[in-house]
């Protein structure tokens, strides 16, 4: 069914891609080397190591823009960085292993069956068995849109039992850290 | 024709365009985190209760920006990569020369134009693909970044400090006899605020 606001959000957006578009000047790679680097990321860097990437930036970022936050106290700001650094690392670790795991499994019990020798046919029960042209990269979109499904489900699960408890336990370690630091600095300044 | 299975009508739906599943699943996946990381500053006794006035709305703050900025940054990003790509704007060298050849110049460039359309020589199809993939991961990435971790930070700490502050009023409000919990408790301190601190935690203060 057809949507009137989204359908002109979406065709304000596609005209506003055109205009860019139009406006950029022509880009040619000469560089082979570069042109070499692209193709490997696209290659090799999927949604685990997406993720690391991602958890690596957010805390050469996300700690400083809490810390700048002049709207709250320091108290506040601080224990806000605590716990988005901790949060961060909890989550870039629970996030890069369930990913990692569940594309493991996908690539296991993806197999071509033609490929399988008799007792492993549980290898391809994740394989589109009744699809007449399964193509390579048709193939690859559906290990991928499967790992994304299952990884939610298992996340489902490790967000609670794993990330929360985990982003507590740093937290107060890193607040108990900040606190023995303040402590410290407060009698160096009031024994000088 | 075999009946097909739920595997085989997954394929179906997503060997084409996995993004359109990736999009929901995202989502869900922002607010289930979100949800976990509430529970876990509401359970943390450690925590004071001002300062979870600001860090539960910040948490809730980070999910719906995330989501908000995912659509407007992120798939900016990547729609536009996506553009640059297929109408040749973005190109490699050996695929820009073997359309020049077979007669593409005009259109190359064009927004109308559509390289995956034409037929290229095998080998060329497959590195075009391997670049657009290459160019698409890098657009999602950058826009994730700035995204997620840039301007969603920025905005949900601007709407939680505003909700902090309501939150403290609040308290204030409902309990006027207890000692006053003060947003600007550690900031922006008054001479009169600082000396009665002072006076009243340090025994050693000569003065």
């Amino acid at each position: 069914m057809a949507i009137p606001g989204i359908n002109s959000v979406h065709n304000f957006a596609r005209s506003t891609i055109y205009k860019l578009v139009d406006a950029m000047p022509a880009v040619t790679i000469n560089s082979k080397k570069l042109s070499d680097s692209i193709k490997w990321a696209g290659q090799h860097i999927s949604s685990p190591q997406n993720r690391l990437i991602l958890g690596a930036t957010a805390l050469m970022s996300q700690p400083f823009i809490d810390l700048n936050n002049k709207r709250v106290d320091e108290e506040t700001r601080k224990t806000s960085a605590a716990r988005t650094v901790a949060k961060i690392i909890a989550g870039t670790t629970t996030g890069f292993f369930v990913r990692y795991y569940c594309i493991k499994a996908i690539e296991a019990f993806t197999k071509d069956p033609k490929t399988l020798k008799e007792g492993e046919k549980y290898k391809s029960v994740l394989y589109p068995k009744n699809i007449l042209r399964v193509t390579k990269k048709g193939l690859k979109h559906h290990k991928m849109a499967l790992g994304t499904v299952i990884s939610l489900g298992v996340m489902m699960f490790t967000n609670f039992l794993i990330d929360a408890p985990l982003t507590k336990i740093l937290t107060n370690k890193f607040v108990a850290k900040i606190k023995e630091n303040d402590a410290k600095k407060s009698k160096g300044v009031s024994d000088g | 024709m075999a009946n097909l299975t739920l595997i085989d009508k997954f394929y179906k739906k997503f060997c084409e365009n996995p993004g359109k599943m990736l999009i929901h699943t995202g989502v869900i996946g922002w607010i289930m985190s979100s949800a976990a990381q509430i529970f876990a500053i509401a359970i943390n006794d450690k925590i004071p209760k001002e300062q979870k006035m600001f860090m539960v709305p910040q948490e809730f703050a980070d999910a719906c920006v995330n989501i908000l900025s995912f659509y407007a940054v992120t798939r900016t990003f990547t729609s536009f990569a996506d553009k640059m790509v297929k109408c040749g704007k973005l190109i490699q060298k050996p695929t820009k020369k073997w359309l020049i050849k077979n007669g593409y110049e005009n259109l190359l460039g064009k927004t109308k134009f559509d390289i995956s359309k034409i037929k290229l020589p095998a080998a060329q199809r497959r590195s075009h693909e391997l670049f657009k993939d290459g160019v698409d991961l890098t657009a999602a990435t950058v826009g994730g970044i700035i995204s997620c971790n840039i301007i969603t930070p920025v905005i949900r700490n601007l709407y939680a400090s505003k909700r902090q502050k309501q939150g403290i009023a609040y308290l204030n409000k409902k309990y006027p006899k207890k000692s006053q919990i003060s947003d600007k408790q550690y900031h922006n301190v008054s001479m009169a605020d600082f000396q009665t601190r002072a006076y009243s935690l340090s025994s050693g203060l000569k003065i």
